[in-house]
């Protein structure tokens, strides 16, 4: 893929002082939805302030499709960002907020009006609120308009620092299916979250970080099947789990057995996923069970979080 | 994976030129600061003293006035010396309207953590410090220059000889004396702004940052047997510059006259500090030190 259109980090340190931020993160992302995932402290924001270029790296060159901070008009205009700070200038109501940011990247007021109707219009802020003051707004409805701000100048990377905190169950899922459509319209979408089993259903690839270094990226599924030394747990629907597991158990790959709260159905735990899934096959073809649905069940960020980074570090 | 339909499609309008951003923010600064009924009150206090010495031009300039009221008073000349003290009492109102406004301006962006939204636009730190210094310079400009000009310009037109072509030298002075004063309150204020959280001691430190090193050049003086510590004292220093600008006469003993070179690099030695001050306050991010 061409420079133009990925982010990338070469080589970035970032030490603030004598406090390590990033250290020797080499990392390429291409369009599509990216989850920063680490606990607190881990680097995310670091590694979101150089993507944004709102740090310089000490080490190392960042470029965010083909453009480097330092060209500030194209950069920041291809750009954008959604802090995870609740803040706001004082005094703004909703509809000025979005519009002088809009200004303040060049656009004329004309344009800039259209601009921030339709931004609103995408976050679902409707527009009596929105010429109410933000000092005003609920939790919901401020990350609704700190959203429609990063959005409002059609970016082509969009880099939101925990985007969810704060937004109930159904703004969550109305943000989400925003950041997939997004998404798979070309743009970038770098989210850092803590809400890992939502966020997990729109990435697109995952980026592992911790204490400052790169733990692993990739497609969630392939970073998975990469941690080798933790078992693979798959859920497998049946008609008699009791008779599967007995099965699975006489080859010794498979180390874990667990049936399924409603009897239907098998949690297998297999060291080697490869012949787990032919032996299935074999199990499936004899007839001997009736095989409904097949699932992995710890192939997700939540499972690779925990297993590469462990529960000392559990998310907050 | 994502099947990428890549039919995003960036603005791509005209854009504005980079030096109407700042406009954003120095728009954001005067709302802020005129959202206050103090500020008000101060602005309209600050224009009192022009509305007295509007009388007193008008009086001075009309001869059946100047023959029942004032009986020749020679206090009451429009000259120089009048133009002084004039530009000096706009001047200090100005400094109580600074210790007013400027507090807030950048220190509720540092405290809301709002920096980082606003530089993460394609407006530097300058940038964003030229908006609010534009603020602080348009709400002084209100009461030292601009009233002070439009006096000037009354002075002209109601006096019975020709007046402003002789006295041009005062209209100058008059501007660029009130600009070398209002921008220096103006980096002054931001640079305790970007300091100092609360506004009562923000306030008071403004005040400080004027005066309290004056007492200081006041002690070295009396140590030191010099005259060098009166570069510390601004009222002076700026008194003397305004009295040299308008061509008024001095006022200090000849002894202690300061020379211009020293003055202006008493101002330069100023200004870089408050600007050392803001480049290390002004950031996207906090720096967190374990």
């Amino acid at each position: 893929m061409k420079a133009t259109d990925t982010i990338r980090f070469e080589n970035v340190s970032k030490f603030y002082g004598e406090v390590l931020g990033v250290n020797r993160i080499t990392l390429t992302l291409s369009p599509g939805i990216t989850t920063l995932v680490g606990p607190n402290g881990s680097g995310k924001t670091t590694l979101m302030n150089l993507m944004t270029g709102l740090v310089q790296p000490s080490r190392g060159t960042v470029s965010v499709l083909g453009l480097p901070p330092s060209n500030a008009t194209e950069f920041f205009c291809n750009l954008g960002y959604c802090a995870q700070f609740d803040s706001f200038p004082r005094g703004v109501t909703g509809f000025q907020f979005v519009l002088d940011s809009l200004m303040l990247f060049g656009m004329s007021e004309e344009d800039a009006l259209h601009l921030t109707v339709e931004a609103l219009e995408r976050v679902q802020l409707d527009g009596e609120a929105a010429h109410r003051r933000i000092a005003g707004y609920s939790k919901g409805m401020r990350q609704k308009i700190r959203l429609a701000q990063a959005i409002a100048h059609h970016p082509r990377v969009l880099v939101l620092d925990e985007p969810l905190n704060g937004l109930d169950p159904m703004a969550r899922a109305e943000s989400l299916a925003l950041f997939q459509e997004l998404g798979r319209q070309g743009m970038h979408v770098v989210i850092s979250s803590h809400i890992l089993d939502e966020v997990d259903r729109v990435s697109d690839r995952v980026v592992l970080i911790t204490g400052g270094y790169l733990i692993a990226q990739g497609n969630i599924h392939e970073v998975r099947q990469e941690v080798r030394d933790k078992p693979m747990q798959v859920l497998i629907r049946c008609d008699s789990p009791e008779l599967l597991a007995s099965k699975m158990f006489s080859v010794n790959h498979c180390v874990e057995a667990r049936l399924h709260a409603d009897g239907r159905g098998v949690f297998l735990r297999t060291g080697d996923i490869d012949q787990f899934y032919r032996l299935l096959n074999e199990i499936a073809v004899e007839g001997l069970v009736k095989i409904d649905a097949v699932a992995p069940a710890d192939d997700d960020a939540n499972a690779i979080y925990q297993y590469l980074i462990g529960s000392d570090g559990s998310p907050s | 994976m994502s099947v990428f339909l890549h039919d995003y499609r960036p603005y791509n309008g005209r854009l504005t030129s980079l030096w109407r951003r700042p406009l954003v923010l120095a728009r954001y600064g005067m709302a802020e600061a005129w959202s206050s009924k103090i500020t008000v009150g101060l602005f309209v206090l600050a224009l009192l003293p022009i509305v007295v010495e509007l009388v007193i031009v008008y009086l001075a300039n009309n001869p059946i006035a100047r023959a029942l009221i004032l009986r020749g008073n020679p206090v009451l000349t429009i000259n120089e010396s009048f133009f002084l003290s004039v530009l000096e009492i706009q001047c200090w109102l100005a400094l109580v309207l600074t210790s007013w406004i400027a507090p807030r301006l950048v220190s509720f962006d540092l405290s809301d953590n709002a920096l980082c939204i606003l530089l993460s636009h394609p407006i530097s730190r300058f940038g964003y410090l030229l908006g609010k210094f534009l603020a602080l310079i348009a709400a002084l400009s209100f009461i030292t220059w601009i009233p002070c000009l439009a006096l000037f310009v009354y002075q002209s037109y109601v006096s019975a000889q020709p007046w402003a072509l002789d006295h041009l030298q005062l209209a100058v002075g008059i501007f660029v004396g009130a600009a070398l004063w209002i921008a220096l309150l103006s980096l002054v204020g931001l640079a305790v702004s970007a300091w100092v959280k609360w506004r009562i001691i923000a306030t008071g430190a403004i005040f400080a940052v004027v005066f309290v090193p004056a007492g200081v050049g006041g002690i070295a003086n009396a140590i030191l047997r010099t005259k060098w510590g009166l570069l510390l004292n601004v009222p002076v220093v700026m008194t003397e510059i305004w009295q040299r600008l308008l061509g008024a006469p001095a006022f200090m003993n000849p002894r202690l006259e300061l020379p211009n070179g020293a003055m202006a690099a008493a101002l330069v030695v100023a200004t870089l500090m408050c600007v050392a001050v803001l480049n290390a306050r002004i950031r996207a991010r906090e720096v967190v030190r374990g």
